[in-house]
C-alpha cells in the first residue's frame, strides 16, 4: 500500500511538471495561433483559423517546409550513413580504442553557440583558416554566404559534423549485442563483407536505426539553433525553415498568432509523420 | 506535535518531514503576499538596456545616489539592448512589470503604447528644448525619453587621407575616387576600401541605406502607400543600387557575411580605411588606442549629385510603465534626467550624442576633454540638427508619422534582401524594385 502511494505521488509529481513544462505552453502556443495579436501583451482577437489560412497561403510557408524537409532529410541521411560506419570502425580492432571512442564523441558534447561561431570565423571570407587553406591551394573563397545552395550545404555539413557521434554511440551500442557466432557461420558459408553487413550487421541493428531516424528526425525537424546561429535563414532565406520562420514571425514581425500558427502546423506535420513511422515500423515486433 | 522523549528512541519520521515541509511551503507562500512585506521598502525596477562596463556602473551610481536621497530603491537590471523589449513583455506577462525600460525600437514603443502598457511622460518632455526627428508622439502623448540620437555616418583614416592629399568626398564619384585611392598594397593604403554589410540583418539595416536616403528616396507617401517603385522614387533607388554594386569592388569579399564585428574589427586592424558607425567605434578606439581614434574623421552619405547628405537614425531611449510605481519612476526619471544623464552620456561621449538641445550649452556635458579632443565629429553632429541639407531618416522611422507599419518593414528586410538581389543576383535594378516593393506591400499589409 505504501508502495503504491509512493507511486502515485511520484506519477502525479512528473505528471504535475509535464503539465506546467509542456502542456501548459503547447497549450497557450495552440490557442496563440487562433488568435491575432501583435505582441506577447496585446489583447488577444480572437480570428478562427485565419491564421492557418493565411500562412498556408504563403508561398513563403511552402518554401520554408521543403527546406526543412531538405535539411532534416540530408541531414539524417549522411548522419545515418556516416554513424554506422564510423560505429563499425570504431568496433574494429583499432589501437588506443578508448582514446579514439572518446575522441569521435567529442564535437557532440561542443555547446552549438560555441561551434557555430567556430565555424563562422573559420569561414570568415577575410581572415577564416579555412578560406585562407582553399587560397593556399589556388581556389576561390567558399562563398558560402552568398549562395543559398552553399550555405545549405554548410549548415547540412555542421550539423552532421555536431551530431554524428550521437547516432555513432547508438550504433556502436547496438553492434555489441550482435552475436559474433552470425558472422562466424556467414564466414565458414563464405558471405563476403558486405554481405555480412547487409544481412547480419543491418537487420539486427534495426530496432536501433529505427529509435535513431525517427529522434533525429524530431530533432532535426525542429532544429532552429544551428541555422539561427550561422545564416539567421539566409542568404535570400535560402536556410529559413519552418522554426525560423515561426521566429520571425513571432518575434520580428508582429505576428505573433501566425507565428504560433507556423509553429503548430509543424508541429502537426511531424505528428503525423511520427504515426506513420511507427505504423510502418513498429517497435515491438517482438510481442506480435 | 513531535517531542522529544528520554525514554523512547526518536526517530524522524517522513511523514514528519513531509508535514514539515508543507507547513514550511504554505507559510512562504502566505509570507510573500503579506501586505507588510511590500511595505517596508519602495523600490523601481529599471532594465538597462546599456550594458558596457561604464554605462552599468553609471546606472547604478545614479540609483545609489537616488537611494540615499529619496529612499527609493532602484534596482536595475540588465540585458543587451536588443532583448530589452522580449524581457519587458515577459515581465508585463509574468505580472511583475518593469516600471522604467529602454527600448531601442519605435515600433516596440507604439505597440506597448498601444496597448495602454506605458505612461505618458508629456511634463518631463515639455521641460526641455529637443532636436528634430527624436520624439516619437503617440495622439500627441509622449511616452517616449530619448536619450542618444545613435546616428550612423562614415568614419574613415583622416592620416591616410592627408598622406595622399585626399580630401572629404561630398558625391558618389568623389567617395569612390577616395576608395581607390586608399585601396591596395602600397604606402599609404590598405587591402579595401570600405564595408556594407548586406545581409538580412539589422547592421544592414542600419548602416548600408545612408546614401539611398541623401539620394531622396522616401519608402511611403502621406497616406502610407509604398512609393519605392514610384515613377518618381524608383530611378533614385536604381542608381544607389548601381552605386552600391559598384562599392563592393571595394569591399572584403563576401559583404552578406559582414556584421557589426566587421565594422568595427576590419578598421581597427587596418584591413578598411572607411566604415559605417557611430561615435561608439571612436570612443572604443580611445580607450584603447588613442592615437588611432585621433586620426579617424568622419563625413556624412553624400548623394549621387552632392546636394544633399544624411545620416541613418538610431535613436534609444527609456519608457516608464504603467505600474503601481509610475508616479514614483516618472519622479525618479525627471530627477535622473536633471541630474545624472550627463553623467551616463559621458560614459560614452562621443557615441552618445544628446538629444536635449539644453545640453549642447551646458557646462557639465562640455566639461568632458573627449569633446575637445573629437570636435570636428561633435561639430559634424551639431550640423546634423541645424542644417536643412542633412536628412536624418531610418527604415524603422520612414512614414508621415511614427507607425508600427515602418517597424515591419525594418524587420522584414525586403531593403537588404534588394541589395542582395542587385549585388548576389545580378537582376535588374527594375526587378529588385518591384520586389522589394512588393514584400513592403504585402509585409504591412499583413
Amino acid at each position: 500500500m505504501r508502495g503504491e502511494r509512493a507511486l502515485y505521488l511520484i506519477l502525479g509529481v512528473a505528471f504535475a511538471l509535464t503539465a506546467l513544462l509542456i502542456l501548459y505552453p503547447a497549450y497557450h502556443a495552440l490557442e496563440l495561433s487562433f488568435q491575432r495579436l501583435d505582441s506577447f501583451v496585446s489583447e488577444p482577437e480572437w480570428v478562427g483559423f485565419q491564421n492557418y489560412r493565411t500562412v498556408l497561403a504563403t508561398p513563403e510557408f511552402w518554401a520554408a517546409f521543403g527546406r526543412g524537409l531538405v535539411f532534416a532529410g540530408v541531414t539524417i541521411l549522411l548522419q545515418v550513413v556516416l554513424g554506422i560506419g564510423f560505429a563499425m570502425l570504431l568496433d574494429a580492432r583499432i589501437p588506443l580504442k578508448p582514446l579514439v571512442r572518446g575522441l569521435a564523441v567529442l564535437p557532440y558534447l561542443l555547446p552549438t553557440v560555441i561551434v557555430a561561431l567556430t565555424f563562422q570565423w573559420m569561414l570568415d571570407p577575410t581572415v577564416g583558416v579555412i578560406t585562407q587553406g582553399v587560397r593556399l591551394m589556388g581556389y576561390e573563397y567558399i562563398p558560402w554566404g552568398e549562395n543559398s545552395t552553399v550555405a545549405m550545404a554548410m549548415v547540412i555539413a555542421l550539423s552532421v559534423w555536431i551530431w554524428t557521434p550521437f547516432v555513432t554511440l547508438a550504433f556502436l551500442a547496438g553492434l555489441q549485442s550482435v552475436p559474433g557466432e552470425l558472422y562466424e557461420a556467414a564466414r565458414v558459408d563464405g558471405a563476403t563483407g558486405l554481405q555480412r553487413f547487409w544481412h547480419i550487421t543491418l537487420p539486427q541493428l534495426r530496432p536501433v536505426l529505427t529509435v535513431v531516424i525517427l529522434l533525429r528526425a524530431i530533432w532535426m525537424f525542429n532544429k532552429f539553433d544551428i541555422i539561427w546561429l550561422t545564416t539567421r535563414g539566409g542568404p535570400l532565406n535560402g536556410t529559413e525553415h519552418l522554426p525560423v520562420l515561426a521566429y520571425r514571425k513571432t518575434f520580428e514581425l508582429y505576428q505573433v498568432g501566425e507565428g504560433a500558427a507556423v509553429s503548430a502546423i509543424s508541429f502537426l506535420i511531424l505528428s503525423a509523420v511520427i504515426f506513420i513511422y511507427f505504423y510502418v515500423f513498429p517497435l515491438d515486433e517482438k510481442e506480435q | 506535535m513531535t517531542t522529544l522523549n528520554k525514554n523512547k528512541r526518536h526517530t524522524l519520521s517522513r511523514r514528519t518531514v513531509m508535514k514539515g515541509a508543507g507547513a514550511a511551503a504554505g507559510l512562504a507562500a502566505t509570507g510573500v503576499y503579506a501586505p507588510f512585506v511590500h511595505a517596508q521598502t519602495k523600490t523601481i525596477r529599471f532594465l538597462n538596456g546599456e550594458p558596457s562596463r561604464e554605462s552599468v556602473r553609471a546606472m547604478r551610481f545614479a540609483a545609489a545616489q537616488y537611494e540615499k536621497e529619496k529612499g527609493i530603491k532602484v534596482q536595475m537590471d540588465t540585458v543587451p539592448a536588443g532583448k530589452a523589449y522580449e524581457r519587458v513583455q515577459a515581465s508585463i506577462k509574468g505580472g511583475r512589470p518593469y516600471d522604467i525600460a529602454t527600448l531601442i525600437f519605435v515600433g516596440d514603443v507604439l505597440i506597448l503604447a498601444d496597448e495602454g502598457k506605458l505612461a505618458p511622460i508629456n511634463d518631463i518632455i515639455r521641460k526641455y528644448d529637443w532636436g528634430p526627428k527624436i520624439l516619437f508622439p503617440v495622439n500627441g502623448d509622449n511616452y517616449w525619453y530619448p536619450y542618444d540620437y545613435n546616428l550612423c555616418w562614415i568614419n574613415f583614416r583622416q592620416d591616410l587621407y592627408t598622406a595622399q592629399g585626399l580630401s572629404q568626398p561630398t558625391d558618389w564619384d568623389s567617395m569612390k575616387a577616395n576608395l581607390a585611392a586608399l585601396q591596395g598594397s602600397g604606402e599609404n593604403q590598405l587591402p579595401h576600401g570600405i564595408v556594407h554589410p548586406i545581409g538580412s540583418n539589422g547592421a544592414t539595416n542600419y548602416t548600408a541605406f545612408g546614401y539611398m536616403w541623401a539620394n531622396g528616396v522616401q519608402l511611403f507617401d502621406d497616406d502610407w502607400n509604398i512609393v519605392l517603385d514610384s515613377a518618381d522614387i524608383a530611378p533614385r533607388v536604381s542608381e544607389y543600387l548601381d552605386f552600391m554594386a559598384g562599392l563592393t569592388d571595394y569591399m572584403p569579399p563576401a559583404p552578406v557575411q559582414a556584421g557589426w564585428p566587421n565594422l568595427v574589427g576590419d578598421f581597427q586592424t587596418d584591413k578598411i580605411s572607411h566604415t559605417p558607425g557611430t561615435g561608439r567605434l571612436i570612443d572604443t578606439m580611445n580607450v584603447r588606442m588613442p592615437d588611432r581614434a585621433a586620426n579617424v574623421g568622419s563625413f556624412l552619405y553624400p548623394s549621387m549629385r552632392g546636394d544633399k547628405f544624411a545620416v541613418n537614425h538610431g535613436y534609444d531611449g527609456w519608457v516608464v510603465l504603467d505600474t503601481a510605481m509610475t508616479d514614483e519612476a516618472i519622479k525618479f526619471l525627471e530627477w535622473f534626467s536633471d541630474e545624472h544623464l550627463i553623467n551616463f552620456l559621458h560614459t560614452s561621449p562621443v557615441h552618445y550624442q544628446p538629444t536635449r538641445l539644453d545640453i549642447y550649452e551646458d557646462p557639465r556635458w562640455l566639461a568632458h576633454p573627449d569633446l575637445e579632443t573629437f570636435s570636428h565629429i561633435i561639430a559634424m553632429q551639431k550640423q546634423v540638427l541645424f542644417d536643412e541639407n542633412v536628412i536624418i531618416r531610418s527604415i524603422d522611422t520612414e512614414g508621415p508619422a511614427p507607425d508600427v507599419r515602418a517597424g515591419k518593414i525594418f524587420r522584414s528586410y525586403a531593403l537588404p534582401e534588394m541589395l542582395q538581389n542587385k549585388i548576389l543576383n545580378n537582376m535588374s535594378n527594375d526587378e529588385c524594385v518591384k520586389i522589394a516593393a512588393e514584400k513592403m506591400r504585402e509585409t504591412i499589409k499583413a
